[in-house]
């Protein structure tokens, strides 16, 4: 078994290399208790093929599975109605369990701006969501995913983050 | 030919290094130069055969000669368990060197020790050394085993003869139970048991260094991820994980600035290491490791 099938679980689909190593930080942060509800998949290469691969292996896969949801970490390249065109895939009775997520232009952006190694923006990432605070989330080359984001914490924090979690050090 | 080691325990940084020669004429090896230092002040120090011991408390300077062909470290008599050298010694020892061969891995065991060899064929004498140190490390043990195997009941060590323990594993759900020998368990599941009892150390007498030469191995490609993720995320706290793997699961667990590539072109020709984050890659790592574009 991988991903615990018959528990809530979430799938991160990332576009690139770099999108992939923010993933594998954020999921260092998961306590080790709830990782197996968390996996990072292969990447895609390129956000055009996140939203075919999702179309043509995980919509059916999440039809078939209610437990699943699913985050595709995708590179805006500063165009915000990037947003609008990837939802456009996401079938109706998914739209609640997909998430669409990543840096406003590239994650190298966000290393520029001295966020840190991919791995520590996603530790960064992890940390905000566990905490309910904002602050990478609030950087300006994030804070365009505001309101998935919303949904995500809401929705992802009760599985990787719940309150009954084993404590983990920083 | 010069090795040094660095390392950082309860606050104070440990510097150890040695250096051989060859001189002609010689048969093998001699040791050039020695030292060990903590917070740059040395412990011991030594050139060719002369020992150095540094001032310690009362105690003054001292000299003595040694073979020059054997090492200082191990024959440098430490005064009690807070020595630095002791401390040092003790790290050295009780580094993770892994290289499992589940199928000679038997439970078996008539000693406790918190020192596997590679191939961790002492398992049940590791399993009975960490509960002898820490009866706590059942715990992490457990937690950890439950995540991958659910059906996970017990794990009993039984006595067995007058000297002489054997491990058993006990598996239930609705349906019933049952009790394994350790010996019977598969590969993948006797990895997952040294996964445990590397957790569970790194709790009980942690920091510690472990070097796991391709984790991967026995393991279904679904595990592969979660595997190496659970090692890394135990090593943030303290201590230091690293993995040798050519798996693509394994390789994708670990990014830029901490994958190293390993490269030799020949066998008379030094290995190369170079970190990924200094290495031009076009496109995904694990396609370029695939078409061989990865050349430091």
């Amino acid at each position: 078994m991988s991903v615990n099938q018959y528990q809530q679980h979430v799938f991160v689909l990332p576009e690139d290399e770099a999108n992939l190593q923010i993933a594998n930080g954020f999921h260092l942060q998961v306590p080790l208790n709830r990782q197996r509800q968390m996996q990072v998949l292969p990447v895609a290469r390129g956000w055009p093929r996140v939203l075919e691969l999702f179309q043509s292996v995980h919509v059916s896969e999440m039809e078939r599975n209610f437990r699943r949801s699913m985050v595709l970490l995708i590179d805006f390249d500063g165009k915000v109605e990037r947003l609008t065109k990837a939802k456009a895939v996401i079938p109706g009775n998914l739209a609640d369990r997909v998430f669409i997520l990543g840096a406003f232009t590239t994650p190298e952006a966000l290393r520029q701006a001295n966020l840190g190694t991919y791995e520590n923006i996603g530790l960064a990432m992890a940390k905000d969501c566990r905490e309910e605070t904002n602050i990478i989330w609030g950087h300006e080359l994030l804070q365009h995913n505001s309101s998935e984001l919303d949904r995500l914490r809401e929705h992802v924090r009760p599985i990787l983050f719940p309150s009954d979690a084993w404590a983990r050090p920083d | 030919m010069r090795f040094e080691i660095e390392v950082q325990l309860k606050s104070k940084k440990y510097s150890y290094s040695i250096a051989f020669e060859f001189p002609e004429g010689f048969k093998e090896l001699r040791v050039f130069e020695e030292k060990l230092t903590v917070d740059s002040k040395s412990v011991y120090s030594r050139k060719l055969a002369e020992v150095h011991l540094a001032k310690n408390g009362n105690q003054k300077d001292a000299q003595f000669p040694i073979d020059w062909h054997l090492v200082a470290l191990p024959i440098v008599q430490q005064q009690s368990a807070r020595d630095p050298s002791f401390v040092f010694k003790q790290w050295l020892a009780r580094m993770l060197i892994l290289r499992p061969m589940p199928s000679l891995i038997r439970g078996d065991s008539d000693r406790e020790t918190l020192e596997p060899n590679p191939q961790v064929t002492d398992f049940g004498a590791w399993f009975a050394g960490l509960l002898a140190d820490a009866l706590s490390a059942y715990r992490k043990i457990d937690e950890y085993l439950k995540q991958v195997m659910p059906d996970l009941k017990d794990i009993k060590n039984r006595l067995v003869g007058t000297d002489s323990r054997s491990l058993v594993v006990q598996f239930s759900n609705d349906q019933g139970s049952v009790t394994i020998p350790f010996e019977d368990l598969s590969d993948g599941e006797k990895c997952f048991m040294i996964c445990a009892l590397v957790l569970a150390a790194t709790d009980a007498y942690g920091p510690v260094l472990c070097f796991w030469d391709e984790p991967d191995n026995f393991l279904a490609l679904s595990e592969v991820g979660h595997f190496v993720l659970a090692l890394r995320t135990a090593f943030q706290a303290g201590g230091q994980f690293i993995a040798t793997s050519h798996n693509p699961e394994a390789i994708r667990r670990f990014s830029g600035e901490n994958t190293l590539i390993l490269y030799r072109k020949s066998h008379l020709e030094p290995t190369i290491v170079r970190r990924l984050d200094d290495v031009q890659i076009s496109g995904d790592l694990v396609d370029a490791l695939i078409r061989g574009d990865v050349e430091p």
